[in-house]
């Protein structure tokens, strides 16, 4: 009866692992999003910049112009055939599908954001999702007068030479000094006529001492 | 009857058992290839980058220089030459292509300082901020609009008009006076120099004039004296 009791409890343990796991399979969710690409590779992609674009580059037929600025700047005007996908909004189900859906058709998708800066997130994220149909429109869009005004827009532009403007204003304020100094020395004279009268005033009170 | 029925059943417990288990572990070979997920999900990273407080103003950053922050390590992603050329006061140069080396990692994984990224505009320094996000590293920040939004505010501070509000000349002022702490130099304020000189050279040549007003009157009660 002992021997009974053995098997019956680790028949009952058995049970019980079983339907642990099972309750563990059934509740496992798998995530709706993994990363396909690591940091290093999506680094490498993102150093050489041929994930970039111009106005001029936009081939109608093969690219899905996807803006990602919020709702209400797409609604004031847009760029045509454009569709909008907000940057927050990037990773919910019907953008995903829409996403997915691109890609099923080998269709290439083309951010675009006020500038490329903004579409910086959406494209990395979708990079390291796995998505590789991806290029960056690097434009400005800006508003004149409710006009939607889209131009070229040069990335991490070196616009001004720092230093040269911090040197050249040294020179300049070096320029100023001189010219100053040549002006002031004909000025510092009137110092002599100070001490004459001091002098005077120490002889008066003696004489008001007789 | 049913007790030998028990027994025979009870002797293949153990086969029973092995069997159920050997089943189970077959399952394990139908599982999905398990994908080895580096960082933080993608959607605490999106969370994470919509956020904009990883930005940080080229005035703030200024302020924080110029009180000699201690906490304060800024990395230009710029590659070499423009580091060369031109880059902020102590920065370190990782260029962005480095910034996954092993190198790299002990200047962007720690929490003893506040790093903050930066390039020409915040395109690169952005792209660098997300990858290390994702790896999990913290304090780091981004120069929002990079060193040209740094020239452009700093070095180069554009004089507000008549018709701006009063802290836009206040701004203007700390700013002038923060890019001349970064070397810039104002001929204007030498001029300014130049006209406070002759105003205290005649207020001493008028002095000698008041003395000798005061001559008369030190000679009249002396002559009284007499």
């Amino acid at each position: 009866m002992k021997e009974l009791e053995k098997t019956k409890r680790l028949s009952i343990a058995a049970v019980l692992t079983i339907l642990v796991i099972l309750i563990a399979l059934l509740s496992y969710k798998r995530p709706e999003h993994l990363y396909t690409v690591n940091t290093q590779d999506t680094l490498e992609k993102v150093v050489n910049n041929n994930y970039l674009i111009t106005l001029e580059d936009l081939n109608q037929e093969n690219h899905v112009l996807v803006d990602v600025r919020n709702s209400f700047d797409f609604n004031k005007g847009h760029l045509d055939n454009a569709i909008n996908i907000t940057s927050p909004e990037i990773l919910e189900d019907d953008n995903s599908r829409i996403i997915n859906k691109i890609k099923e058709e080998n269709k290439t998708i083309v951010l675009y954001g006020n500038t490329p800066n903004e579409t910086t997130l959406p494209y990395l994220l979708l990079s390291q999702l796995g998505y590789d149909n991806l290029k960056i429109l690097t434009v400005k869009n800006s508003y004149n007068q409710n006009k939607l005004i889209t131009e070229n827009f040069v990335i991490e532009n070196n616009a001004t030479d720092i230093d040269a403007f911090i040197q050249e204003s040294v020179k300049n304020k070096e320029a100023a000094m001189k010219k100053l100094k040549a002006r002031a020395i004909p000025k510092v004279q009137p110092t002599p006529k100070k001490v004459i009268p001091v002098k005077k005033k120490k002889k008066m009170p003696i004489e008001g001492g007789c | 009857m049913v007790n030998r029925k028990l027994v025979k059943f009870l002797s293949l417990r153990y086969k029973i058992l092995a069997f159920i288990f050997i089943v189970l572990a077959g399952g394990l070979v139908l599982l999905p290839k398990h994908e080895k997920q580096e960082g933080i999900s993608p959607e605490k990273l999106l969370a994470n980058t919509i956020n904009p407080e990883r930005y940080i103003s080229t005035d703030a950053l200024a302020e924080k220089m110029i009180n000699q922050d201690p906490s304060l390590l800024l990395i230009d992603v710029r590659n070499e030459s423009d580091y060369k050329k031109y880059t902020l006061t102590n920065a370190i140069n990782i260029p962005l292509k480095n910034i996954l080396d092993e190198e790299s990692e002990p200047y962007l994984n720690q929490d003893a300082y506040d790093v903050i990224l930066f390039s020409n505009d915040h395109f690169h320094a952005d792209q660098a901020w997300i990858l290390c996000t994702r790896l999990g590293y913290k304090n780091l920040h981004v120069l929002n609009g990079g060193i040209n939004s740094w020239y452009n505010t700093i070095i180069n501070p554009k004089m507000p008009t008549e018709d701006m509000a009063h802290t836009e000349f206040e701004l203007y002022a700390f700013r002038k006076a923060a890019s001349m702490y970064f070397g810039v130099a104002y001929p204007e304020k030498v001029k300014k120099a130049t006209v406070i000189k002759p105003v205290t050279k005649p207020s001493i040549t008028a002095a000698p004039k008041k003395v000798i007003v005061k001559k008369k009157k030190k000679k009249l009660p002396i002559e009284g004296g007499c």
